[in-house]
């Protein structure tokens, strides 16, 4: 019975981890602008980043290696330093983003400076990183962020027209590049690379074993697509309350609107509490795995089961990346604009981090029996060259659409 | 430990963790000893920034030493003799501990300030 309770809370906590603001912003964003004709680009981007976090969980249990272990290993020094550089610099403009959001969704509730609600969160977010246990963190945020399902209910009271969501499931052929640009926005923003470091690392700092399997599995596959579902949920949403309207989300908090509508203040409070805790968790996610990623190259002693001074350079590694994450926000950079460049900027370096852990997924010298099976082997080449379309598509179409702006 | 190993596919650039299970390093560099015509065996791994510049191609060397610094033994780059390695597996795992092997110092120099702090 234990054991059912730790593999529920585990999914729980997944499914409430999975949603940063880039989804917010990019599933809102696509559902007021194309209705529910991009519904099909967020199945590809679970599913992918559930390839992904299986892939990369199984190798940790198995190898007791997490990514950056693996790309310093099969990649070698040179190699490896290119991917490990090209990762900080999105890792750090996503950290950036998400503390920008905290402090938007701050300034919701509270009447201050952004700057000021920028440097109280990440010292709020620091904070809590110090003094709580890794499961105790990833819990903390994975649960409050369960109240964005009220976008689900938000998103059924308004009925949708079921015949249009039945459309959305299959591309449209005659598209606009924005379109397109939204399409690789909304796969980028459910792949964030960030979310697959973390998760490894974290599996080595649980102590995961391949006894652990099954609870991997059922972490990359039900929690991440259920989170999934969230992200449908915020675009279904958008479709039916801002596109007839004409409202344009360029705001975070017009995201919040779309409880606000069916539930009033209730509605409004829950959604905010939501989005504080999932952008908030996605900070915390994102500057472990700048840390993680260094320290793991550099081979430094890593893991929040030590304390701040047993792995000293892996605490002075994710509070640098704060520091440098406001340092960003304070130049007076729109946190919405960074979060584009950030989720567009992250699957293009995504497919040089995604291919080492494939190649040690699938080699029996390292996973024995757990090597690839089948499925893992045809999904995991499938999405192989899944990213690298959508990596090569997206710089182009950045540039095309003004960042979305059209 | 298997008789024969791949040693650019085994050992470089893998994870050294010592007796008491704490990383210090990766193997940066194998040294390998022997002269023409004899047997060549391992002499020790290296570890360190320090090691960085001598493994990236030729262009960007000046500024890895810029940036990382050069290989100077017992500062930047530390040797671990190879009769110093218990195994090869997952990890290069120790026989001794870091601190007698002076691995890990930079650690070890960052600990005191961070302990002074409550729950550091």
């Amino acid at each position: 019975m234990k054991v059912v309770l730790r593999i529920a809370l585990g999914i729980i906590a997944a499914i409430g981890g999975f949603v940063d603001i880039g989804d917010l912003v990019f599933n809102t964003q696509a559902g007021a602008q194309f209705g529910y004709t991009l519904m099909w680009a967020v199945p590809i981007g679970v599913v992918g980043i559930g390839v992904y976090a299986e892939m990369s969980g199984r190798v940790a249990a198995v190898t007791k290696r997490p990514v950056f272990d693996v790309i310093r290993m099969r990649m070698g020094l040179s190699s490896g330093l290119v991917v490990l550089v090209a990762s900080l610099f999105v890792n750090l403009l996503t950290l950036s983003a998400e503390i920008g959001g905290v402090a938007i969704v701050l300034q919701l509730f509270f009447d201050a400076p952004f700057t000021l609600f920028a440097l109280l969160g990440a010292l709020g977010l620091i904070t809590i990183i110090w003094f709580t246990p890794f499961e105790g963190i990833e819990r903390l945020f994975g649960y409050g962020g369960l109240t964005l399902f009220v976008f689900v209910a938000a998103a059924l009271h308004e009925q949708p027209d079921w015949h249009a969501v039945g459309h959305g499931v299959v591309p449209e052929a005659p598209s606009s590049t924005l379109y397109w640009y939204f399409a690789v926005g909304l796969i980028a923003a459910a792949l964030m690379p960030y979310e697959v470091y973390f998760y490894s690392s974290g599996g080595v700092e649980e102590g995961w074993t391949p006894k652990d399997l099954l609870v991997n599995r059922l972490n990359a596959i039900v929690g991440y697509g259920i989170g999934g579902v969230l992200s449908l949920g915020l675009m279904v949403a958008a479709a039916q309350l801002f596109e007839p309207a004409g409202v344009e989300p360029d705001h975070l908090g017009t995201v919040a609107l779309l409880a606000q509508i069916p539930y009033g203040e209730t509605g409004l409070v829950l959604a905010l509490l939501g989005m504080l805790f999932a952008i908030g968790g996605a900070a915390v996610d994102a500057s472990f795995a700048a840390a993680y990623s260094i320290a793991q190259f550099a081979g430094w002693e890593w893991g929040k089961y030590r304390r701040p001074s047993g792995a000293p350079r892996f605490t002075c590694a994710w509070l640098l990346f704060f520091a440098l994450g406001l340092a960003i926000l304070m130049t007076g950079i729109d946190p919405l604009d960074l979060t584009e460049y950030s989720v567009v900027l992250s699957v293009v370096a995504l497919p040089l981090t995604y291919l080492p852990v494939l190649l040690i997924a699938r080699d029996r010298t390292f996973m024995g029996d757990y090597a690839n099976g089948q499925i893992a082997r045809v999904l995991g080449w499938l999405y192989f060259v899944i990213l690298v379309v959508v990596a090569l598509a997206a710089i182009p179409l950045l540039l095309a659409t003004n960042a979305g702006g059209g | 430990m298997d008789d024969r190993f791949d040693l650019v596919y085994r050992l470089l650039d893998e994870q050294i963790v010592d007796v008491d299970g704490r990383r210090c390093g990766r193997v940066d560099d194998i040294e390998l000893v022997g002269a023409p015509g004899e047997p060549l065996r391992i002499g020790g791994l290296l570890t360190g920034r320090g090691t960085y510049a001598a493994r990236i191609p030729r262009p960007f060397r000046g500024l890895a030493r810029t940036l990382f610094g050069a290989d100077v033994r017992g500062a930047t780059v530390q040797r671990v003799p190879w009769p110093e390695v218990e195994d090869v597996r997952a990890t290069v795992s120790l026989y001794g501990r870091a601190v007698d092997l002076a691995l890990g110092r930079d650690d070890r120099e960052l600990q005191r300030p961070f302990q002074r702090l409550p729950g550091g």
